[in-house]
């Protein structure tokens, strides 16, 4: 096989999207799930659990129940910015799924074909990703603004200063990582993590910027104990208060994918991807490690929601901007001069 | 081939935002139209394998100097503007003649770019590679990358002190006596972080507790 010819490259890489997409779906599914039953838990309730086993077909039975709500228009509203809010918010955090590599390279033996397990690998994967966030945020302001309603003005504009405060830690927060690896590919900074029986991970060397960043990622993906844009007891549901049926669904999906992105780039930056013990041997393990990674920060994040109250929109700010930037500029700082020191 | 392909789709897509920015009425659209025009750009650049300045575009201008200008257009809540045919009628020659010289420019440029023999056509450049920037930015072009630098900051620094508000009260200000029980740094800008609170009878005595000289009482 030819794998440098253009034809059999793109089929091969529409695949692998249709792929990636329908696994993204279903973890979104099982995450709504796992989100309820395990804040049930924590609240001392039961949770969803009649619809099949355990109450696993619970997400499908609610996303056709949402489907088949009334697609409710708001008179006054600006249609087409209402229709164009949810397709920028899902499609931004789709976009951010093809550059992170989920396995190393394998081999099918018989066939003897060897291909890294990358949908995309370009020389600026990490920029792409924060580009692409940075767009994220058109989703949720122009849905604020079209609905023509007080309350979704109000959770527009919120959840927008927040994603643009909290995005400037966040891309600080993983300059130390860059220095330390020298490239923006996240294969390359993946395969860098690989020694130490693969637990030579970033977070070792940058445990400050793993904290800045994890508090960054929460804030970015508007999640408790930083959300307020849809603060219901103030706002509603704040951006998205006169969404209903499928442009509802669009938008929480595009919340949990986000989710599932952001835990992502944390385990690729800095728990290492795909590695772990036993992935030189069995270069599937990888896939399995990844996962793994993912879950664990998801259930930190079903975790946090069950456990911690909201910020006020001014503590929000403040600290954005008076305790996560000042620390994070000096986590460069400490890095780079200890760079520098050690000759590194 | 797929190369003219993509390059045709994001040219046309670049070209079709950039007249509807400036075809639209509604300042929203227009800004939407642009965010388009930017997003196009970023492919094309992408397809000149310079993909650190297409993310730079996205993140820069896309995702940030856009926001705010979607940002204060929401706030604004601009009203849909009224045309002015007869008063701006003037603008639409001089609009045609300079787009003719612009044109004429372009193509000028074009055709030298084309001609000069110094141009190569077919090397692959590195020019848009991330460690080319950097490398750049901190030799070669060290003076002025700090220099811009320092100049945005001055613009922020500036934007900040003209947009905040002055705390001081003016002296032709008037002060109702009474009980009023303002925090000290409220009144007075220069005891920032004093919340003691100040409580005056006369409007004289409040003026001279914040510090506010040459205060002329009216109730005199």
């Amino acid at each position: 096989m030819d794998w440098n010819n253009p034809f059999i490259h793109s089929v091969l890489v529409i695949v692998a999207i249709t792929i990636a997409f329908l696994s993204i779906m279903l973890l979104v599914a099982f995450t709504v799930l796992a989100e309820r039953r395990v804040l049930a838990f924590i609240q001392g309730r039961v949770g969803p659990n009649r619809v099949g086993y355990g109450g696993v077909l619970q997400p499908f039975a609610d996303f056709i129940k949402t489907m088949m709500k009334e697609d409710l228009v708001p008179a006054q509203s600006t249609k087409f910015v209402f229709m164009l809010a949810p397709m920028i918010a899902v499609v931004t955090a789709i976009m951010a799924i093809v550059v992170y590599p989920f396995g190393p390279t394998i081999t099918i033996p018989i066939l003897n074909w060897s291909f890294p397990l990358v949908i995309a690998r370009f020389d600026v994967g990490l920029l792409y990703v924060l580009g692409v966030t940075s767009v994220g945020v058109y989703g949720i302001a122009l849905a604020g603004w079209s609905s023509n309603n007080k309350y979704s003005l109000m959770g527009g504009l919120r959840s927008s200063a927040q994603m643009i405060s909290y995005e400037l830690s966040l891309g600080l927060s993983l300059i130390g990582v860059i220095l330390m690896s020298g490239t923006l590919d996240l294969y390359s900074i993946v395969e860098q993590q690989s020694g130490w029986w693969g637990l030579n991970w970033n977070i070792f060397y940058q445990p400050v910027g793993f904290i800045l960043y994890l508090i960054s990622a929460i804030a970015e993906t508007n999640r408790v104990p930083f959300d307020l844009p849809e603060a219901e007891t103030e706002l509603v549901a704040g951006f998205h208060t006169e969404y209903s049926s499928i442009k509802f669904l669009l938008f929480f999906n595009a919340e949990y994918i986000n989710m599932i992105t952001v835990s992502m780039l944390a385990t690729t930056l800095f728990l290492g991807g795909w590695n772990g013990p036993g992935v030189a041997q069995f270069p599937l393990l990888g896939v399995g490690y990844f996962v793994v990674k993912i879950l664990f920060f998801l259930f930190l994040y079903i975790w946090l929601r069950g456990t911690l109250p909201r910020f006020r929109f001014d503590q929000l700010m403040d600290f954005g901007w008076k305790v996560l930037v000042p620390i994070a500029i000096l986590n460069i700082l400490v890095t780079a001069t200890v760079m520098f020191l050690t000759g590194k | 081939m797929i190369t003219s392909l993509l390059f045709i789709v994001f040219a046309g897509m670049a070209i079709g935002c950039a007249l509807g920015m400036v075809a639209q009425r509604n300042p929203l659209y227009s800004a939407i139209s642009l965010i388009g025009v930017l997003l196009s750009l970023a492919c094309l650049y992408v397809m000149l394998a310079a993909p650190f300045i297409a993310a730079v575009q996205v993140i820069v201008y896309a995702g940030a100097i856009m926001v705010l200008v979607v940002f204060v257009i929401m706030l604004l809540n601009v009203e849909d503007e009224e045309p002015r045919r007869k008063r701006l009628a003037f603008l639409v020659p001089t609009a045609i003649g300079l787009a003719t010289i612009m044109i004429a420019e372009s193509a000028f440029i074009l055709y030298s770019v084309q001609a000069s023999p110094a141009t190569p056509r077919h090397g692959i450049s590195n020019v848009g590679l991330t460690a080319s920037v950097g490398a750049g930015l901190f030799t070669k072009y060290l003076l002025p990358f700090e220099i811009t630098s320092v100049l945005l900051l001055m613009a922020i620094v500036g934007a900040m002190s003209l947009a905040r508000r002055s705390n001081t009260l003016s002296p032709t200000a008037r002060v109702v006596p009474g009980a009023q029980v303002l925090p000290m740094d409220l009144v007075n800008p220069l005891s920032t972080g004093n919340t003691t609170a100040v409580e005056t009878n006369s409007t004289a005595e409040a003026a001279r507790l914040m510090g506010v000289e040459g205060h002329s009482d009216r109730e005199k």
